[in-house]
C-alpha cells in the first residue's frame, strides 16, 4: 500500500468518525452544552452531598469509631488495673494472714509465758502464805502453850494452896509452877 | 400460591392479546428531547429529572444531618447505614484510606445512579408532557417533561468523563506523573537477564494497549449504563402499550420489579468498575491494607 492509499484510507477513517459523531449527535442527542451541563450538574450534586451528607456523617462515624476505640482502650486499662488490684489485694491478704498467724503464735507464746509466770507467782505466794500460816500457827501454839502452862501453874498453885491450907507466897507459887511445868513437860 | 398462579395466568393472557394486536408501538426515542430552549442554554427532560433526583437526595441528606448526634436515630440512622455500607463496600475494593478519600465521588455516583434509575419508574415520568404543534396544525408526539436521567447519553457520558478526569487526577496524585506512566509502561515484577529485558519490552508494548483500554473505559461505562437504562425504560413503555388501556399496568408489573433490580445492579456495576479502575492505579499506596 503506497502513501496515497494510506492517506486515502486515513481520510476514510476520518470521514467515518465524522459520520459517527453526527449520528451520535442526531440520533442520541449528544450535545456539548448538554454534556457539560449534566457533568457540572452531577459535580455540583456530589459537592453538595459531600457538604451536607457525607462530610458530617463520615465525621460522626469517625468520632464514634474513635470513641469506641478509646472506650475499648479504657476498658483494657480498667481490666489491667482490676487484675493489678486483685493481685495487690491477694498479696495484702496473704501478708495479713501471715502477720495474723505470726501474731497468734506470738500471743500463744506470750500467754504461755504469762501463765507460767503467774503460776510461779501463785506458787510463791502460796508458799509465802503457807509459811506465814505456819509461823502464825507456831506462834499461836506457843502462846496457847504458855497460857496453858500459866493456867496449869495457877491451878496447881490453887490446888496446892487448898490442899495444904496455906497461903502461898509469890515465891512459892513460882516454885510450884516451875516444878509442875517441869513434870508436865512441854 | 393460587393467587400467584392466577396473577400469572391473567398476565400471560394479557401479554398474548397484546402480541396479537395489530399495529406498531411507539418506542422511547434515543435522545432526551429538549423541553426548554433558551437559545444559549437547552434544558432536556432528563436534565430536569436529574435536578429533581439531586434536589430530593440533598433535601433528605440535609434533613438527616441537620441535628446530627452521636447516638443516631430516625433518618440519620438510615443515612449512616447507607454511608457506612458503601464505605465498607468501597473499602473492600480500594482499601479504607483510598475509599475515604474518594468516597465523595463514588458515594455520590452510586446514590445518584440508583435513585435516578428508580425515578424513571415513577408514574408521570415519560407520560406527562406536551405536544408541539406545527404551523400546519399537526401535533407532534408527546414530549414528556421527565425522562430517566440515565436514559440520556449526555448524562452517562458526563458521569463517565467526570470519573475519567478524576481518575487521572487521583492517579497522578498518588503516583506522580512519572509513576503514572511507569505504572502503564514499565514492568514492575522480578526477573533477571534476558527474560527481564524481554518482559520490559513486552510490557512497554502492552502499555499502548493499556492506553487504548483506558481510553475506551469512559465509552464502555457510558454505553453500559445508558443501554441498560434505556432498554429498561423502553421495555416498560412497550409493555404498558401492549397491555392496552386497561391492562397495561398488569403487563408491565413484573418488569417493574425487574427494573428495580436492574437499577440497583447498574449503579453497583458503574460504582464497582470505577472503583476498581481507581484501585488498580492507586491501591499500592495503602500499605498493610491490601496487597497487589
Amino acid at each position: 500500500m503506497d502513501f496515497v492509499h494510506i492517506l486515502a484510507a486515513s481520510g476514510g477513517v476520518a470521514s467515518d468518525l465524522k459520520a459517527v459523531g453526527e449520528n451520535l449527535q442526531q440520533q442520541f442527542g449528544l450535545h456539548g452544552q448538554l454534556l457539560i451541563s449534566q457533568m457540572v450538574g452531577f459535580l455540583i450534586f456530589a459537592f453538595l452531598l459531600k457538604k451536607f451528607a457525607f462530610g458530617p456523617i463520615q465525621a460522626m462515624l469517625e468520632q464514634r469509631r474513635e470513641r469506641i476505640a478509646a472506650g475499648e482502650e479504657k476498658l483494657k486499662r480498667i481490666e489491667k488495673q482490676l487484675a493489678d488490684s486483685e493481685a495487690t489485694t491477694a498479696a495484702a491478704i496473704a501478708k495479713a494472714n501471715e502477720q495474723a498467724l505470726r501474731l497468734i503464735a506470738e500471743a500463744k507464746e506470750g500467754a504461755a509465758a504469762f501463765s507460767e509466770q503467774k503460776t510461779q507467782e501463785a506458787i510463791a505466794q502460796a508458799q509465802q502464805i503457807l509459811a506465814k500460816a505456819e509461823a502464825a500457827g507456831n506462834a499461836d501454839r506457843e502462846r496457847i502453850s504458855t497460857e496453858l502452862k500459866r493456867e496449869f501453874g495457877r491451878l496447881v498453885a490453887a490446888t496446892t494452896s487448898q490442899v495444904t491450907g496455906k497461903v502461898l507466897t509469890s515465891d512459892d507459887q513460882n516454885r510450884i509452877n516451875e516444878e509442875a511445868l517441869s513434870k508436865v513437860g512441854n | 400460591m393460587r393467587t400467584l398462579a392466577t396473577i400469572l395466568s391473567v398476565w400471560f393472557l394479557c401479554l398474548a392479546s397484546a402480541f396479537g394486536a395489530e399495529g406498531g408501538y411507539h418506542t422511547l426515542p434515543f435522545n432526551a428531547p429538549v423541553v426548554v430552549d433558551l437559545g444559549f442554554f437547552k434544558i432536556t427532560n432528563s436534565m430536569i429529572a436529574m435536578w429533581i433526583v439531586a434536589g430530593v437526595i440533598i433535601f433528605f441528606a440535609q434533613l438527616a444531618t441537620r441535628k446530627i448526634s452521636l447516638i443516631p436515630s430516625g433518618l440519620q440512622n438510615f443515612a449512616e447505614t447507607i454511608v457506612e455500607g458503601l464505605e465498607g463496600f468501597l473499602g473492600g475494593i480500594m482499601g479504607t484510606k483510598l475509599a475515604r478519600e474518594t468516597f465523595w465521588f463514588f458515594g455520590s455516583v452510586f446514590i445518584f445512579i440508583v435513585f435516578a434509575n428508580w425515578m424513571g419508574m415513577f408514574p408521570t415520568v415519560g407520560t406527562v408532557g406536551h405536544y408541539d404543534v406545527a404551523a400546519d396544525g399537526t401535533k407532534s408526539d408527546l414530549i414528556p417533561w421527565l425522562r430517566g436521567a440515565n436514559a440520556d447519553l449526555n448524562t452517562t457520558l458526563g458521569l463517565a468523563l467526570a470519573f475519567f478526569a478524576l481518575w487521572i487526577y487521583w492517579s497522578v496524585k498518588h503516583n506522580g506523573f512519572g509513576g503514572f506512566l511507569s505504572h502503564i509502561f514499565v514492568y514492575q515484577g522480578e526477573g533477571a537477564g534476558f527474560i527481564k529485558i524481554l518482559l520490559y519490552v513486552i510490557f512497554f508494548l502492552v502499555g499502548f494497549l493499556e492506553i487504548v483500554s483506558i481510553m475506551i473505559r469512559p465509552l464502555t461505562l457510558t454505553l453500559r449504563l445508558y443501554g441498560n437504562v434505556y432498554a429498561g425504560e423502553n421495555l416498560l413503555e412497550l409493555m404498558l402499550q401492549m397491555g392496552g388501556q386497561w391492562f397495561g399496568w398488569l403487563a408491565a408489573l413484573p418488569f417493574y420489579f425487574l427494573e428495580l433490580l436492574v437499577g440497583l445492579i447498574q449503579a453497583l456495576v458503574f460504582t464497582l468498575l470505577t472503583a476498581v479502575f481507581t484501585s488498580l492505579m492507586c491501591h499500592h499506596e495503602e500499605e498493610g491494607e491490601h496487597g497487589h
